[in-house]
């Protein structure tokens, strides 16, 4: 199938087979309600996962037409999914959810680009997130982002007054090497997928990666030139240029590779489900190899040192609902002498970041990160760890809107400052 | 029937723009509970965020003379949370707030959208819960709960809902909203709360319930055997219950059902086994030793096939792990089912199974089985092909042949799901026109305008009508002056 | 149609037979309501005729009294009329028994203590014990909601009510609920019933819930410096894994008339399961006995019947509800509010919430101020005090139920008129004056 927005989402819709089989599976039994974000904060038929299956079948058997009001509800679903960890029939909801998507942006065809537009234009390409960065930095280097704040003049544009927010954290860049050499004994050779966002916002969490999985045996390859793992595009519905992009990204990775790892969860999540859209060929089996990074480090062999900390841990959607990760990142804090590790509660409720959606919805997203920081707060620990940039930002501004000082870090992080490898 | 401007805007009055469901998507998704075969969408749906507005909103109601239909969860089986009159539906998912905790006096007090497992788990760290655990507890509401009088497996030795509902905060037909019961036992007057709970939204809008809270078992012993069939499982049972037990839970799952199970993860029931009965004993730690070992021995002297005991909290999730994927395990045994919840008194499970197998036979249908043995109430799953027409026609046939023979056995046509609108018509088999009509009149004094939740609950029989007299004894003749 | 007095009696006798009608002076007057005698003392032999004598009650308006024992027969305003006492004595059979489903369907009329044998042989029992209750009825404890101190752990009757046959008031036979241990079909018009003083309808027929009789029964009295002791001690049972049977608090009082040493309070606990349970309950709850410095003895099997007699007799009784924390402080309101005598005891269900005094040959005036001062404090959600037993005078100076919502009582009316139009059931004795 030609790549370009061409072929968007035309291998089958809700209406196919395939389509049909999965809306048909769900008994409707609600058990998802409870575990959906939007309806723990809505408490809206259809704004739960139940409802929006029901909208979407209504639409697949010609029921009801492809409306504002259906798009809108579909829009609203963070893609956290949640309900598929809840669903006892097996209801494959992120997939009904991207071929949804994909039917509603046929229809909404190229009109008007709008913010969405204009993001899912930036944040798959590395080298325009760049530059925005140095753009950012000077927005507020020469003092405009007090300015703006101080003047609210992003009141009437919340997508835009929530990047802003978000773009409180702008790190100097960190390098990190093409190619590390494991410790010996080595283990294999893995590549590290560097990520269009963590790369610029989180660079130490790409170099203490580097050099965990490096001090735990594995040789770690990290191509400069790697492109997108599409995870913005699938989600948004446009499929035909995610599965450009995972073609490319899969061509970007050598073959002889032990795995891929990923610390970004809505990477790895995307590139784990690469199977499904592209049944065939190279990327089906770039998605069997790929790997949170905690998988590989929760049991690896690392010389670590105490860190006294009390840490609760946020269960990112793509990791534990997306790639069913949850005990390994627990796993790996627990080995680190002294941590203490708290329960949070709801610990793999959305915290409203979802890729895209906390500027496209800010107001769901905030409402969300409210949730998330109360319960944070609730355990008393001093840091929270979450093993995605996405939840990272977002629930660092929520902190600093509650005035909390709880530190957000990726767990790699902790690890490394255990195992010395770290900054401080 | 579409609502006047004048309703959508009074209703929006009070509860505000964001607290109102108007547009077609949206009402679509409330036109059916977890019984998607009974659709009626609401004109309006209403999500109210406290007692008052609920009474306003009733008061709106009543005022146009709208019907209303009260949700929850929209977990039941039943067609009860939709409308198949239109009017307005009331939603109680904003309104799940646990207004109170008081161990001292071993009850809370909560909104009626509080999921039910979520209240439990509010007082678990203080070795505490609330007993009532139907299967959908982990979504299901209190209110619906209350609602339909809901069981769960563990109702066999704690009850059913109404046995733990201390006291309602209750807006009536009548358009007021009432206090009944409370903390204290036993108020003077009749016992209103007992009456309204199970009432299916028929008599008012519950805004808040007392329930009862319990403290946890000291220990829990979990068994399950296997049986060759049906019919020494049910012996079993009966025995246990003779033997003096009363067990925390005692289910059974028929050959159909441990074919599904293990075809899919593999809860591992032997291959051979024509019944497996789960057995949950709990209590003081010394009771439940003695129990667990007794009810064992008892299994093998009725020819188990095997009998294990757990022995820790991970190898009674795996006993239990079969049970709970029963619900999802039906998917590989049909596209299509109809689900059933009938009760025969206990030692009448042997007669009814045997008549079950008559019946699936007769039909050509496959009745698959996943029930609570200990108290007779069976949910027989009738399988058919959704394709076919005259296959649902033939499950829809088996299904009151069930019905009525659970009731020629002494049974009742609902043990926990409810009447709604798919039951109503088999009221007139448990119940006799003198029956129906008291229950007819009673709805009457709470909702004397026909209001609420109509359609539900009571069937269109003559003597759920105006002007219907039972019919009355005769006295002697000629022994007037 | 109308029907002279002489001609009715002659109907009477028609439906009831010479041995089921009572017109002689001694009978009606044995069967006085409050010092009200009735016209004709009604028991019939079979449900058919009960629904005859109320179909022709109704068509002529007599005023009737559902009577069981009539050990209840104080509970309640005095009548605003009686004509006719319909005694179900006679009818007294057990319909239907099975023990493998611990369900059991019996005539209104029959007693515990012939219930209870009837179920012995089978190790099954109803566990209802409220005062006095071997020689009650079972209809009339259902109709009074009448509990003991076994409510801890079984429930009150409503819970062990499963289905019901009445008599409507204009005759027309009823059946509410099922004969299985589960059902919610239609409404729960069972507990409707149970506890409405036969206002409704008469009981007629009751389909039970039966429990197995424990192994062993074990009973414990601690004995306690004080009430605040006894409340700590109250809170430490409710907050363990204890499944205690029976936890009923003693007052001084209660301790003399039950012949036991005196002590400012002492708290009643049974213990029934298996023998090894019993003997680890019992353990854990000397340990908190002892935390609380109260000193463990242990009761012999015969302790409840003598708790029961305390209860059955004396003049006056009176029954406080209250949240369950709030049972020792109604103990001590009840103290408190109470003129002492010799024969005064106040025992409460620790873990249920019902405080009971019995007050022998006081006044009736400095009772029903008590009554008064009492509601000031245990009314509406907060509770109530109702005079279970006393005399007339007593309860024409203070209402034996006390005051209810004016919504729910509006609600309540509108119930018995809906099924009581002409107002024949039992007119004036219930909350409202219903």
């Amino acid at each position: 199938m030609p790549g370009g927005s061409q072929g968007e989402g035309r291998a089958g819709g809700l209406a196919s087979a395939e389509g049909l089989a999965g809306l048909r599976a769900c008994v409707h039994c609600g058990i998802c309600l409870p575990q959906c974000p939007t309806y723990r904060v809505l408490g809206e038929e259809m704004d739960s996962p139940r409802g929006r299956l029901y909208l979407m079948r209504a639409v697949a058997e010609g029921r009801l037409d492809i409306t504002d009001g259906y798009t809108r509800h579909l829009d609203l679903c963070l893609g956290c999914r949640a309900c598929e960890t809840a669903c006892p029939a097996g209801v494959p909801f992120g997939r009904l959810l991207e071929t949804a998507r994909g039917d509603m942006e046929r229809r909404r065809g190229r009109g008007r680009p709008g913010l969405r537009g204009l993001l899912l234009a930036l944040f798959p390409h590395p080298d325009r997130v760049g530059a925005l960065l140095a753009l950012a930095r000077l927005y507020r280097q020469v003092g405009l982002q007090r300015l703006v704040r101080a003047r609210g003049w992003l009141a009437r544009a919340p997508g835009l007054a929530a990047m802003d927010v978000l773009l409180d954290r702008l790190p100097a860049a960190v390098p990190v090497p093409e190619y590390l050499p494991g410790r010996e004994p080595v283990r294999g050779r893995v590549g590290l997928l560097a990520g269009c966002v963590q790369r610029h916002l989180y660079p130490d969490v790409n170099r203490d990666t580097a050099r965990l999985l490096s001090l735990a045996g594995w040789d770690v390859v990290t191509q400069a030139r790697q492109g997108c793992c599409g995870a913005l595009d699938l989600h948004a519905g446009r499929l035909g240029t995610f599965r450009r992009r995972a073609r490319a990204l899969t061509a970007a990775f050598p073959r002889d590779l032990d795995w891929v790892v990923t610390n970004a969860a809505g990477c790895g999540s995307a590139m784990r489900e690469y199977g499904h859209w592209l049944p065939d060929g190279e990327a089906a089996a770039l998605a069997g190899r790929t790997r949170d990074v905690s998988e590989l480090l929760a049991d690896a062999d690392l010389p670590l040192r105490p860190l006294p900390l009390t840490v609760t841990y946020h269960d990112a959607c793509h990791l534990a609902h997306g790639q069913r990760v949850r005990a390994e990142p627990r796993a790996m804090l627990r080995r680190i002498p002294g941590l203490r590790l708290v329960e949070l509660a709801d610990s793999d409720l959305c915290c409203g970041s979802a890729g895209i959606y906390n500027i496209l919805e800010p107001e769901m997203a905030g409402r969300l990160a409210e949730m998330k920081v109360e319960s944070i707060v609730e355990t008393g620990a001093t840091a929270v760890a979450t093993g995605n940039p996405g939840c990272l930002m977002q629930i660092a501004a929520g902190l600093r809107r509650r005035g909390s000082a709880v530190e957000v870090v990726h767990p790699v992080t902790l690890l490394a400052r255990a195992a010395g490898v770290g900054e401080p | 029937m579409a609502l006047s401007a004048q309703v959508v805007s009074a209703l929006a009055a009070i509860v505000g723009e964001t607290g109102i469901v108007v547009s077609p998507e949206g009402r679509m998704t409330y036109e059916c509970d977890m019984h998607t075969f009974y659709k009626g969408a609401p004109d309006v749906v209403v999500l109210p965020t406290s007692a008052e507005q609920v009474e306003a909103i009733v008061g709106v109601c009543r005022a146009h003379r709208v019907p209303i239909v009260p949700r929850g969860s929209g977990t039941g089986l039943i067609g009860g949370a939709m409308a198949p009159a239109g009017g307005v539906m009331v939603s109680m998912t904003r309104m799940n707030a646990i207004l109170e905790i008081d161990l001292a006096s071993r009850c809370a007090t909560v909104q009626p959208g509080l999921i039910n497992l979520w209240l439990t788990r509010a007082v678990a760290g203080r070795g505490w819960f609330f007993a009532p655990d139907p299967s959908s507890q982990m979504v299901s509401s209190i209110g619906g709960n209350v609602s339909t009088n809901a069981g769960g497996p563990h109702c066999l030795k704690y009850g059913i809902t109404t046995n733990h509902v201390l006291g309602l905060e209750i807006v009536t037909g009548r358009g007021e909203r009432l206090r009944l019961g409370g903390k204290a036992p036993d108020p003077p007057g009749y016992d209103l709360v007992g009456t309204a709970v199970g009432a299916e939204g028929t008599f008012g809008l519950v805004t808040a319930v007392t329930v009862r809270l319990l403290h946890a078992p000291e220990a829990v012993k979990t068994v399950l055997a296997a049986f060759r069939s049906v019919v020494e499982a049910s012996q079993t049972v009966s025995a246990i219950i003779a033997a003096g037990m009363i067990p925390a839970a005692l289910e059974m799952l028929d050959a159909a059902m441990i074919g599904a199970i293990n075809a899919g993860t593999g809860a591992g029931y032997p291959a051979d086994a024509g019944a497996v009965l789960l057995i949950e004993l709990d209590g003081p730690r010394a009771e439940v030793e003695a129990q667990g070992v007794r009810a064992a021995a008892l299994c093998r002297e009725h020819g188990a096939l095997s009998v294990s005991v757990a022995r820790d909290e991970a190898e009674r999730a795996l006993l239990w792990k079969g049970r709970k994927e029963a619900a999802g395990a039906v998917g590989r045994l049909t596209a299509a089912y109809l689900l059933q919840d009938a009760v025969v008194p206990r030692s009448k499970l042997p007669d009814i199974m045997r008549e079950m197998a008559a019946i699936g036979e007769r039909q050509g249908l496959l009745i698959a089985n996943v029930f609570h043995a200990g108290d007779g109430n069976l949910h027989p799953i009738i399988c058919y092909d959704d394709r076919d027409p005259a296959q649902l026609a033939r499950a829809k046939e088996a299904n009151e042949s069930l019905l009525r023979a659970c009731i020629a056995l002494g049974g009742s046509v609902t043990g926990e799901h409810g009447v709604g609108v798919d039951k109503a018509k088999n009221l007139p088999l448990q119940y006799g026109e003198a029956d129906l009509n008291f229950m007819y009149r009673l709805r009457g004094v709470f909702d004397p305008r026909g209001l609420m939740n109509p359609g539900k609950l009571l069937p269109s029989h003559p003597a759920c009508g105006e002007g219907f007299r039972p019919a009355r004894p005769v006295l002697p003749e000629g022994a007037w002056v | 149609m109308s029907v002279t007095a002489r001609s009715l009696g002659a109907v009477l006798a028609a439906v009831l037979g010479a041995e089921g009608l009572r017109e002689d002076p001694a009978a009606r007057a044995a069967a006085a309501v409050d010092g009200v005698t009735p016209r004709w003392v009604a028991a019939p032999a079979s449900l058919e005729a009960a629904a005859r004598v109320l179909a022709l009650a109704h068509d002529e308006g007599l005023a009737v009294v559902p009577r069981g024992s009539g050990s209840a027969q104080e509970l309640g305003r005095p009548p605003a009329r009686v004509d006719l006492v319909l005694d179900t004595r006679r009818l007294d059979a057990v319909l239907e028994w099975n023990p493998d489903d611990l369900t059991a369907s019996v005539q209104a009329g029959i007693t515990g203590a012939a219930l209870a044998s009837h179920l012995a042989v089978a190790r099954q029992w109803l566990p209802l014990d409220p005062p006095g209750w071997s020689g009650r009825t079972l209809g009339g404890v259902v109709a009074t909601q009448a509990s003991g101190p076994l409510r801890a752990r079984y429930g009150a009757p409503r819970d062990a009510l499963l289905g019901v046959r009445f008599v409507q008031a204009d005759g027309v036979v009823t059946w509410g609920g099922a004969k299985v241990v589960k059902s919610v079909t239609g409404y729960d018009v069972p507990k409707l019933l149970a506890g409405s003083l036969g206002t409704l309808g008469l009981l007629a027929e009751l389909t039970l819930r039966l429990q197995p009789v424990p192994e062993t029964e074990a009973t414990v009295l601690v004995v306690l410096r004080d009430l605040a002791a006894a409340r700590d001690l109250v809170a430490r049972i409710v907050d363990s894994s204890l499944q205690p049977s029976r936890v009923e608090l003693l007052d001084r009082g209660a301790l003399a008339a039950c012949s036991l040493p005196p002590a400012a309070a002492g708290l009643a606990v049974s213990i029934a399961t298996v023998a090894a349970a019993v003997r680890a309950q019992h353990a854990t709850l000397v340990e908190l006995a002892r935390a609380v410095g109260g000193l463990v003895e242990t009761m012999g099997p015969g302790f409840w019947r003598v708790h029961d007699r305390m209860l059955a007799h004396g003049a006056v009784r009176l029954r406080v509800t209250a949240a369950p924390a709030e049972v020792v402080p109604a103990l001590a309101a009840l103290a408190a509010a109470l003129p002492g005598s010799p024969g005064r005891a106040i025992v409460g269900s620790a873990t249920v919430g019902v405080v009971r005094a019995v007050v022998e040959g006081a006044e009736p005036a400095p009772v029903a101020d008590g009554v008064e001062r009492l509601r000031e404090q245990f009314t509406g959600e907060s509770g109530s005090v109702v005079i279970e037993r006393g005399p007339r005078v007593l309860r024409e100076r203070v209402d034996a139920w006390g005051p209810v919502a004016p919504g729910a009582l509006a609600l309540m009316r509108d119930v018995k008129s809906a099924f009581d139009p002409r107002g024949i059931l039992n007119p004036g004795r219930f909350v409202g004056g219903l």
